[in-house]
């Protein structure tokens, strides 16, 4: 099932800022990945790297310590899947 | 009282078991049933309306609804009247021919940025596409490796059909990296795409 949840995202003067944001990030294991920019913020370009809370939470010192430049954080609701795992309920017929 | 857990079952499931459950009551009664969206309260409370039976619905959690049935009188056995569900948020006879495994042509490394962007905005809308035919270097993004992969496994959950040029796959050596949908053929790609009503191409 589809379910919206909050994410922390990232936003970047230039789309090289923000691929270069992807890049160090994967080489340093930070979780986290690129999207288009979500249309409900109006800064920044066209790409935008989005994180949990709790990463960000954990690797924002990190990331500003790196030297890697970003615009902003923002806190944007993004639809992701809601985990599989969870068996279908049977009927209560009782 | 029955109690009837629909949610994350697509219309016509939560319906059907609705009409069972009625079915089980065997006379005059109520039966309950839970559901994870509002189209799907809309679906029950509809049926109820063409049957005669009282429906009430309430939100009772970020995604659940509770739909209330009471019924009067048996429902007749010869009743069974289709059911008709409120269209998903699949777009019919839409398909996404993915030729590529990048957005555009002219610069590569920008264009598989934007297949990136192009399929995570996908898994972002409301209405899906019905069908998303993969085929030349555009089979490399249903195969292991592929930095869409994710994505397209959203898509896939929630009904989206993902096809791959069988011939593409053999050609690049991927037929054994599949990760998703299904392989097909140049005729049931020509028939998906001569049946469609709208054929998108990023």
């Amino acid at each position: 099932m589809r379910t919206k949840e909050t994410f922390a995202v990232y936003v970047f003067d230039t789309t090289t800022d923000a691929l270069a944001m992807e890049a160090w990030c994967r080489e340093h294991g930070v979780p986290g990945r690129l999207i288009p920019l979500p249309q409900e913020i109006s800064a920044g370009c066209g790409l935008a790297f989005r994180m949990t809370p709790q990463d960000d939470e954990k690797y924002r010192s990190a990331l500003e310590a790196s030297g890697r430049k970003f615009a902003g954080v923002h806190s944007v609701q993004q639809f992701v899947l809601r985990d599989q795992g969870e068996e279908r309920k049977r009927d209560d017929y009782s | 009282m029955i109690t009837v857990d629909a949610r994350g079952e697509a219309c016509p499931i939560p319906v059907v078991r609705t009409k069972n459950a009625v079915k089980a009551l065997g006379g005059p009664g109520k039966v309950k049933t839970l559901v994870d969206n509002e189209i799907a309260v809309q679906n029950l409370t509809k049926m109820a309306d063409r049957k005669g039976w009282k429906a009430s619905s309430k939100k009772t959690g970020e995604d659940t609804y509770e739909v209330l049935l009471s019924v009067g009188t048996a429902p007749q056995e010869q009743d069974e009247a289709e059911t008709v569900c409120i269209p998903d948020t699949r777009k019919k006879k839409t398909v996404i021919q993915v030729a590529s495994d990048t957005v555009g042509s002219g610069n590569d490394e920008l264009g598989h940025v934007l297949m990136k962007s192009f399929v995570y905005a996908l898994t972002q809308q409301d209405v899906l596409p019905e069908t998303m035919i993969f085929y030349n270097t555009g089979a490399k993004l249903t195969c292991e490796g592929s930095p869409v992969l994710e994505d397209l496994q959203t898509l896939a959950a929630m009904g989206v059909e993902i096809v791959t040029c069988g011939t593409c796959l053999d050609f690049q050596h991927l037929k054994e990296k599949l990760q998703i949908g299904t392989v097909t053929n140049m005729y049931d790609i020509a028939e998906r795409l001569l049946k469609a009503d709208h054929i998108i191409r990023p």
